[in-house]
């Protein structure tokens, strides 16, 4: 773990970085998936091109 | 990609995005209320054909 930490600027380990990472592709695909659903609803509403 | 939080404070990097994703949105929402058609707090309706039927006052043309 010691030895993981040498060269991160960040202060994280590799392990830290990949569990964080995981985390993060999870919550930027429901926000897209999220985001997707809010205009096709408003494209339904009022299609603006 | 993993790596960029080798890089990167996460901690940092999320109070930067939900900072700009957040005014983003303000922005956006704003400027969407601001438009006659896109304003869904009523206001101007937008032209269509069903609000061309709609009237407040009584309907005269029925006996």
């Amino acid at each position: 773990m010691a030895d993981d930490k040498r060269g991160s600027l960040s202060g994280l380990t590799e392990t830290e970085a990949k569990e964080f990472h995981g985390i993060f592709v999870t919550s930027f695909l429901i926000f897209t998936v999220i985001a997707i659903i809010a205009h096709f609803l408003v494209w339904q509403w009022r299609p603006w091109l | 990609m993993w790596r960029v939080w080798l890089l990167f404070d996460p901690r940092r990097a999320l109070v930067a995005l939900f900072t700009f994703l957040f005014i983003l949105a303000l922005v956006i929402h704003f400027i969407l209320l601001s438009t006659d058609k896109f304003n869904w707090l009523g206001g101007h309706a937008a032209p269509s054909a069903a609000a061309q039927h709609m009237s407040t006052l009584p309907d005269t043309t029925k006996p």
